[in-house]
């Protein structure tokens, strides 16, 4: 630790009791062990880090708002490497419709930023509040609004890394394989060069419900036929009774025009605000584990419906198959969900990530991509050690 | 006028609050985020972190569930543990004795001139 101080000024480094324990977990609330805190303010104090990271064989964890339901940011005796000083918006492009911000910068505060020029950055995870762009990319979101606009990766056009060896990447469109989703096992983001897109002119929601699954199936795939559609939402029985809404199965639809029957501000924000409140009463009301297979669409009837025998309360992303069911600590239905979601041809991750959390259930597939990527960026498995798989 | 506590949920620890706490704003630091105060509370830690809460309650309001801090609590705990800061005792010490917290004052001055913003 005395080494690691003399690194950096004072106020960049923190061994404190309070610190510690402030980051032995992020929002999976899977305990982990945090030896130290390291706060970069700029890409050098990375580099420095990540030398004296493969000189002494201490793990590195890249962490960004802490956000993640995975533990992607949950240290094992680890330093954690925490984005929050950096924070600059460095060069916003009109023309090329590109902004460059630090890997720190949390997504509102960016987009907030860029009302004036009349663009956006359209991936809006519901942890939009807080998490990063940095947090963003490694975990490759998606969000309320995938239906319409994709994932994160989707939306980077280069991304600077600091990898294993303590050398500066700088990686393109062409080489996300190595960074998006890849939950900080090649390396820390430190900025990133971001595509943008026009905010929408007008909005308009309806909210569906139906007595029967497939009704609202059939009801889905219309609306995914419609250009101007930008979200589409979901909320079983079970949890649409959570928030005040009738329990039957509910669809919550947005349009970039003015066809939903929703049109007054206000109420269009108290919509959202409930479906965005979802997740934390969920664990209020004792269903604290959130899971987020990615289904195909014709696995989705058989699958929603073994939820809703099982009495498991379900929301999220039915535009792009991304459902988020709720278990009790330690269910053993959890498991089931995998099998059937490998069954079906489907994602155990849809878009939290694999962390801690998942990692025993990597395909070997994906277990000899990362090595084959720790090989290249980080040989000496100084960057979120055993994350991943 | 407090905000009624009586419902107080537990906080989920979902990190949503961070941005909108203004001494996160400045120290840039989780342990002096509303959710690292929690996580310090749920440690059983008496610590002076919990002096760095302003008690504005924004964390409250863009809570998903509307958990407050329970600020007011916490510093009690650590007056009744006699943990306080030289700057508290000082302003303790000046109230009791003057009458205000900023302490002697000459003739005729006031010991501050409130402005609204």
């Amino acid at each position: 630790m005395d080494q690691l101080e003399s690194l950096f000024q004072p106020t960049q480094v923190s061994n404190r009791e309070e610190t510690r324990i402030a980051y032995s977990r992020d929002a999976s609330r899977i305990q982990g062990e945090c030896r130290a805190v390291v706060w970069p303010e700029t890409v050098t104090d990375i580099v420095r880090l990540a030398q004296w990271a493969a000189e002494t064989g201490v793990d590195l964890v890249p962490r960004g708002a802490g956000t993640g339901l995975c533990g992607g940011s949950t240290p094992q005796n680890s330093v954690v490497v925490d984005s929050a000083r950096l924070r600059h918006i460095d060069v916003l492009n009109l023309q090329l419709k590109h902004v460059v911000v630090e890997a720190g910068v949390p997504l509102d505060q960016l987009n907030l930023n860029l009302r004036s020029s009349g663009l956006f950055l359209p991936v809006i995870p519901g942890s939009h509040r807080s998490a990063t762009i940095g947090g963003m990319i490694a975990t490759n979101a998606a969000g309320l609004h995938a239906v319409r606009y994709g994932r994160m990766s989707d939306w980077v056009e280069e991304v600077v890394v600091v990898d294993g060896k303590g050398e500066i990447q700088r990686l393109s469109v062409g080489d996300r394989n190595a960074f998006a989703g890849r939950e900080g096992i090649t390396g820390m983001i430190v900025q990133a060069t971001l595509r943008l897109t026009e905010i929408p002119k007008s909005r308009s929601l309806t909210l569906f419900s139906f007595e029967h699954l497939a009704d609202m199936l059939e009801q889905v795939k219309q609306l995914k036929t419609n250009s101007a559609l930008s979200a589409l939402e979901y909320l079983n029985p079970h949890a649409a009774g959570l928030v005040g809404w009738t329990a039957r199965h509910c669809v919550l639809a947005e349009y970039y025009s003015g066809e939903g029957e929703i049109r007054d501000p206000a109420e269009m924000v108290n919509l959202w605000g409930a479906r965005e409140s979802l997740s934390a009463r969920l664990t209020q009301a004792g269903f604290p584990i959130s899971e987020d297979p990615q289904f195909p669409p014709e696995a989705l009837e058989d699958n929603l419906d073994w939820l809703m025998v099982q009495n498991i309360p379900v929301f999220g992303h039915l535009g792009v198959g991304i459902l988020h069911p709720r278990f009790l600590r330690e269910d053993a239905r959890i498991a089931e969900l995998y099998y059937r979601v490998s069954a079906s041809g489907g994602q155990i991750s849809g878009e939290h990530g694999m962390g801690l959390k998942k990692r025993h259930w990597a395909s070997e597939a994906l277990k000899a991509e990362v090595l084959a990527l720790k090989r290249q960026f980080d040989p000496q498995h100084i960057f979120n050690r055993g994350k991943l798989c | 006028m407090l905000i009624d506590l009586t419902e107080n949920p537990d906080c989920t620890e979902c990190g949503l609050c961070r941005e909108a706490c203004p001494v996160f704003q400045i120290q840039r630091q989780e342990e002096y985020s509303p959710r690292g105060r929690v996580m310090l509370d749920c440690a059983g830690l008496q610590t002076l972190v919990f002096y760095q809460c302003t008690l504005c309650r924004t964390c409250r309001i863009v809570c998903p569930i509307g958990h407050d801090p329970n600020g007011e609590t916490l510093r009690s705990e650590l007056i009744n543990a006699g943990i306080e800061t030289s700057a508290n005792q000082t302003m303790i010490i000046n109230i009791r004795l003057y009458g205000n917290p900023f302490g002697p004052l000459a003739d005729g001055e006031l010991p501050k001139v409130l402005t609204c913003c």
